[in-house]
């Protein structure tokens, strides 16, 4: 089963524009001028159940944009979206009950109540019962290793203590979804390990589908078999990270011996280099920003 | 409230399966527990409160110079009785969540990430503003209290018997001021500042309903004065008060609840334009 399938998705958004200086702030009050930045451009792809995702690329490719359609945060104006059956845009309300969502840059949490009294505040949000809200806190501090901190107030917490707590707190309700947009942002290399085990760990054992935003190839290596690269509103590649690291891999070698054919040091052949994903993704954007 | 401070509200909830208030009852209950800690905060505003009550003391007893003398129908500790249930309203709903945290959520695109949680949006901003004064409104009806009776004297004619009646007049006129208060931060989906809006109306309210009772405004002015919210805001909640009789109560009611519909109804309609903008948009 697919648990999302998005076709042919596009939003333009439309910005105001202003020449320079004074005379530029006049004249945009007695002529508005208007640009029309395509944040996302036709793009396809389905995601299965229970599936580890990464949607990566470079700043402003259109990544956060499409993490809110899929949420129903906000309208596209093309194309079609299906999360777990459900339309975000006409049953937005309903599809919350199944999805949960952090965003690495936002706070969902209340700063000045505990992690716990949050999670509680979470449980009833999404209509549990008392008691299923404990039971589910209990287990997730378990597993998530909350219980030292669970009752200090989250405003005290350190930032690696507090996207622990976030991503309990989307997880309460035993989501069918998880979307995360760049959930290890400003994390310390432990932590942010830390982290992805948690989430494959949410995979693994709830079968819980992940939508995985970042910029950190260590996410992406480390959690998710396939990646879709966008870039400028589009997808540029949608493969396994096995695939493209053979492919790559290749490409490489193929260079190198073209190379060595070329100056003719043909001893330099055995040693094709071995490639890490981050030159790899930063290779794939260079060449994005030449065509 | 921690851990295991609080069985009892956990046993009222268990074994219900669908509440749909719940969730806004666990809001108001956050909110109660966040502010409770800056209970001491709250108390800093005292200050304030008594400097404003202590100028119109000195003020009235400059006025009235004849013991029981009336003026505008109101006796001496009347009047000051009345700006003393104002201005507690008005310190004890101090309304930042309705006013600027609306706006704020509005512009900084915030407000998506709360609209994207099964509840509404304006409810848990009221929840959140009743959780709010449900501490405040009984510290500076406290302190009221004390000075009313140290500084001014009893009211005339009190009963404590028409006290619960009061309170829902009270509780009533809070709600309705941030149904009016939410609509216009509101606005913030359209235009980039909604303080100057806010402004005006809280400065209408004070002027008019706070600091003087409507009977003190020239007699033309006084049908117009009733009609606008400030009747059912403060006006008449604390009018209600200070001179109580079972007919204006009614009418009291009757206004409030004709115009807690009409805010919500206004409320909803904003909002609902508001948030297709937003979606359109983004944040
Ligand atoms: N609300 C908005 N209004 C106007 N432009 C926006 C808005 N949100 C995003 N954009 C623009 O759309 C593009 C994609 O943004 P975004 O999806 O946030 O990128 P990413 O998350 O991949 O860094 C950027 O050029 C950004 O400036
Ligand atoms: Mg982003």
């Amino acid at each position: 089963m697919q648990a999302i399938t998005v076709e042919n998705l596009s939003k333009t958004f439309r910005v105001k524009r202003k020449e320079k200086g004074m005379r530029g702030s006049i004249k945009a009050i007695l002529h508005p001028q208007t640009e029309e930045i395509r944040a996302v451009n036709g793009v396809s792809f389905s995601v299965d159940e229970g599936e580890m995702l990464a949607f990566i690329g470079p700043n402003g490719a259109g990544k956060s944009t499409t993490i809110k359609m899929l949420t129903g945060i906000l309208y596209p104006d093309g194309g079609r979206v299906e999360v777990l059956g459900i339309d975000p845009m006409k049953k937005r309300k309903q599809l919350a009950y199944r999805i949960g969502t952090v965003f690495g840059q936002k706070e969902q949490l209340w700063t000045h109540l505990t992690p716990y009294d949050n999670f509680r505040f979470f449980g009833a949000i999404y209509d549990l019962s008392e008691r299923e809200t404990e039971e589910r806190i209990a287990e997730l501090s378990e597993r998530f290793e909350l219980n030292a901190f669970i009752d200090t107030p989250v405003r005290n917490l350190s930032l690696g203590q507090r996207i622990r707590c976030e991503i309990v707190a989307s997880l309460i309700h035993k989501p069918k979804v998880l979307f995360l947009d760049e959930p290890t942002i400003g994390l310390d290399p432990v932590v942010k390990e830390n982290v992805r085990e948690l989430i494959k760990q949410m995979n693994r054992e709830e079968h819980t589908t992940i939508f995985l935003t970042s910029h950190d190839v260590g996410d992406i290596e480390k959690l998710c078999r396939r990646i879709i690269i966008v870039n400028d509103g589009q997808i540029v590649l949608d493969d396994s990270v096995e695939r493209l690291k053979s492919h790559y891999q290749d490409k490489m070698a193929a260079d190198v011996y073209a190379r060595s054919q070329e100056s003719g040091m043909a001893e330099k052949y055995e040693e094709a280099p071995n490639i890490s994903l981050e030159e790899i993704l930063v290779d794939i954007y260079r060449s994005e920003e030449d065509g | 409230m921690g851990k295991y401070g609080d069985k009892s509200v956990s046993m009222n909830i268990k074994g219900v399966r669908f509440r749909p208030w719940r969730k806004y009852a666990v809001i108001y209950r956050s909110v109660l527990m966040e502010n409770l800690q800056y209970a001491a905060n709250i108390a800093m505003g005292f200050f304030s409160y008594f400097v404003f009550i202590f100028i119109f003391i000195k003020l009235w007893g400059y006025m009235y110079r004849t013991p029981g003398e009336l003026i505008a129908g109101y006796t001496k500790e009347q009047m000051i009785w009345y700006v003393m249930m104002t201005e507690m309203m008005f310190f004890g709903s101090n309304a930042a969540s309705v006013a600027g945290e609306v706006a704020r959520d509005i512009r900084s695109g915030n407000i998506a990430y709360l609209m994207n949680k099964p509840y509404h949006y304006t409810l848990y901003i009221l929840s959140r503003y009743t959780g709010e004064w449900s501490i405040r409104l009984p510290m500076y009806a406290l302190l009221a209290v004390v000075i009313g009776t140290v500084m001014v004297g009893p009211l005339p004619h009190f009963r404590l018997t028409a006290v619960p009646a009061m309170a829902v007049c009270v509780v009533l006129g809070l709600t309705i001021h941030a149904v009016f208060k939410l609509c216009i931060s509101l606005f913030s989906f359209w235009i980039e500042d909604a303080t100057p809006f806010q402004w005006l109306y809280d400065k209408l309210i004070l002027v008019v309903g706070v600091m003087f009772p409507v009977e003190i405004f020239p007699k033309a002015l006084q049908p117009l004065l009733k009609m606008t919210p400030i009747y059912t805001v403060c006006y008449g909640p604390a009018k209600l008060i200070v001179d109580f009789s079972p007919e204006k109560c009614l009418e009291i009611l009757a206004a409030q609840i004709l115009y807690l519909t009409v805010g919500c109804v206004l409320m909803s309609l904003i909002y609902r334009k508001g948030v297709r903008k937003l979606y359109v948009n983004g944040g």
